[in-house]
């Protein structure tokens, strides 16, 4: 088996058999995506906002939903069909107490985008309070998630492009 | 100085949360007749029929990309000249470059912070209001 580990922020999509993305998840959400008629899958691992950060809810949406494009964009690229993906969610717990919701948030998030996009989800371990690591077999269609006692550090999150792109046309 | 309650917008973007949350800054922008589309063969019908001013389309999406549905707008005698801001990923230098080739009035790389939104179409628009 080849191992891919992945962080937050970044996302795997793979599309032959004895590969397995892996990731550590503490308050962050990881979406696994497969087409279970191609066998292609893929993983993320994003965080909305830190921690006591103040990111009005707006913001944190568009963190949330360009983590889930640049997902379904590299599947569809792939040879994935949008109509076949089937989702297992995973992560969002609060694990620091006092520094709020955070996890929660995540897991709502994924939660509804899945729900707006009408993907289907298939597991879903979500909020709690306890790290998890989590490794997806997309060929082989299989995903397991364990408890584990520490928390990946998070990093810090690059707010949404102000000057929109840097190619200048005219 | 447009008003931006004047301008008629169209968004295509096969992600219904995306469509959601353009319709949502746009609003916030002061912009009132926002109509979106999934695909962007629908939307060409639409933008004839509807006679849009601006369109916001993604780059990336199945069946009809943002270059090939922007190519079709361009070569269209009616609605050839309708502005049209390209959304795209930020490895897609590539892309924006070809959309110029083809036309593009603008462009924004996601994800996007609003103002940069309105910054790109006031380059084309002039400052809103």
């Amino acid at each position: 088996m080849r191992r891919i580990p992945i962080v937050q922020g970044e996302h795997r999509v793979v599309a032959e058999p004895g590969v397995i993305i892996s990731t550590l998840l503490g308050s962050c959400v990881a979406v696994c995506l497969q087409d279970p008629q191609t066998r292609i899958g893929g993983m993320n691992h994003f965080l909305l906002a830190e921690p006591g950060e103040e990111v009005p809810p707006a913001g944190q949406q568009r963190y949330g939903i360009h983590a889930m494009e640049l997902l379904i964009n590299a599947m569809m690229q792939a040879g994935a069909s949008r109509g076949r993906l089937r989702a297992h969610l995973y992560g969002g717990a609060n694990i620091i107490a006092g520094l709020g919701r955070i996890g929660s948030s995540n897991a709502a998030f994924a939660r509804q985008f899945m729900a707006a996009e009408g993907i289907e989800i298939g597991r879903c371990e979500l909020e709690g309070t306890h790290a998890r690591k989590v490794e997806f077999m997309p060929y082989e269609g299989r995903v397991r998630s364990t408890l584990v006692d520490r928390a990946p550090p998070l990093r810090a999150l690059h707010a949404p492009g102000e000057a929109g792109g840097d190619v200048e046309l005219f | 100085m447009p008003a931006a309650s004047a301008i008629r917008v169209m968004v295509v973007d096969d992600q219904t949360s995306m469509r959601a949350m353009i319709r949502r800054t746009l609003q916030d922008l002061g912009f009132k007749d926002v109509r979106d589309k999934a695909g962007a063969a629908e939307a060409l019908a639409a933008i004839k029929s509807d006679r849009v001013h601006l369109v916001i389309s993604d780059y990336n999406m199945p069946d009809m990309d943002g270059l090939q549905f922007l190519e079709a707008v361009r070569a269209d005698p009616v609605i050839g000249k309708t502005v049209f801001i390209m959304l795209t990923g930020s490895a897609d230098r590539e892309v924006v470059q070809k959309a110029a080739a083809l036309g593009v009035n603008n462009y924004v790389v996601k994800p996007f912070a609003p103002a940069a939104l309105k910054e790109k179409i006031e380059r084309v628009f002039g400052e809103l209001n």
